[in-house]
């Protein structure tokens, strides 16, 4: 597994050294997997190693956003003052968002079925 | 017997934090599991619980205790390089849908940040809040990756990102319903890119097809928006 792990390092590396050399807004471990998703791309497989690595990754994904969701508490004063508006845009935002989103896919869909 | 020496150690070792850390989030997952993985019960909810209380009880301020489990944090970086593999395996997908799979990902997933933002701006709520919400819809580690990158405050963006995979999770079957969406691909790909893994996990139990698309939403949607959100936000200030 040791080789999975050394792989995504190596492409998390390469990501950051990218967005530094060409001065990129983008996260650098976000160019680091689409770096990772070019290479299998172009192998056209993946291998074992890297399989064990990613899984043992993305197990406990949540596990690892702990220590920053936590700076929660950090944010009482914002989340009190702004309570309503907070929940308004994440229910209805949410709402709206996945209705149009679903019904813009399936409207698409049926129109390239049509088609052929 | 030196009980001084003993509690100063405790107080002062990561291991106290990392132990509460990675406990609390066990038992999420022993209770998660035991109510038949209720989207209501996300394992991080009992850590919120768990590491809120005995901060607040041991009066430990957020940047000790982050400072104990930044090694945790530490593994965001890899996380985020490994989504590139469920991406790749689900990418055979995007051929048959092609054309409504980027329409979609590119006007329903700024749409969607749109509306949200305006909701807060119509709202009255200050910059910091609204630039947080912008990442609501991406899978956390990203999220957390590009509210840095944009002077929002990371801790909220997750806090928006698991509230938005939830109401997405629980009310997504209903709406897909009431709205009458004929196809199981278009249902997994609207969780997917709305509310992200733990929409992911809900389109699971639609359908395979559902699932896989909705996982490709997902990973589409993070690089989509890791790409362009921290641009178009460069161009405004």
């Amino acid at each position: 597994m040791l080789k999975g792990i050394i792989t995504l390092l190596v492409f998390q590396f390469l990501g950051e050294c990218i967005t530094k050399l060409f001065e990129l807004l983008v996260p650098g471990p976000v160019i680091g997997m689409v770096l990772l998703l070019i290479f299998l791309m172009i192998r056209k497989r993946s291998f074992e190693s890297l399989d064990n690595a990613v899984f043992i990754h993305l197990r406990y994904l949540p596990l690892l956003f702990i220590p920053a969701a936590m700076g929660i508490i950090t944010q009482a004063d914002i989340i009190s003052k702004e309570f309503w508006a907070i929940l308004i845009s994440l229910v209805l935002g949410t709402i709206i968002a996945l209705a149009f989103s679903a019904k813009l896919m399936d409207y698409l869909t049926i129109k390239q079925e049509r088609k052929r | 017997m030196n009980f001084e020496a003993l509690i100063q150690y405790i107080s002062s070792t990561p291991l106290t934090w990392l132990i509460l850390t990675i406990g609390s989030f066990k038992l999420g997952i022993i209770i998660y599991e035991k109510f038949n993985k209720h989207t209501l019960l996300q394992p991080i909810i009992i850590s919120y619980v768990v590491i809120m209380s005995a901060l607040f009880i041991t009066g430990i301020s957020y940047e000790e205790y982050f400072k104990s489990v930044e090694i945790i944090h530490f593994f965001l970086g890899p996380a985020t390089v490994a989504l590139a593999l469920p991406l790749y395996n689900n990418l055979k997908y995007i051929k048959s849908l092609f054309i409504p799979i980027m329409i979609t990902l590119v006007i329903a997933g700024v749409l969607s940040i749109l509306i949200a933002v305006g909701l807060l701006w119509i709202l009255d709520a200050k910059l910091p809040t609204i630039l947080s919400m912008t990442t609501k819809s991406i899978t956390a580690p990203i999220a957390i990756i590009t509210s840095e990158q944009i002077g929002a405050i990371p801790s909220l963006a997750v806090g928006f990102v698991i509230i938005t995979g939830i109401i997405g999770a629980l009310l997504g079957t209903a709406i897909f319903k009431f709205i009458k969406i004929k196809h199981d691909t278009s249902k997994g790909f609207a969780l997917g890119l709305i509310s992200h893994g733990i929409g992911t996990a809900r389109a699971v139990e639609i359908s395979e097809k559902a699932a896989a698309f909705s996982a490709l939403a997902m990973g589409l949607c993070g690089i989509f928006t890791a790409v362009f959100l921290p641009l178009i936000i460069q161009l405004f200030s």
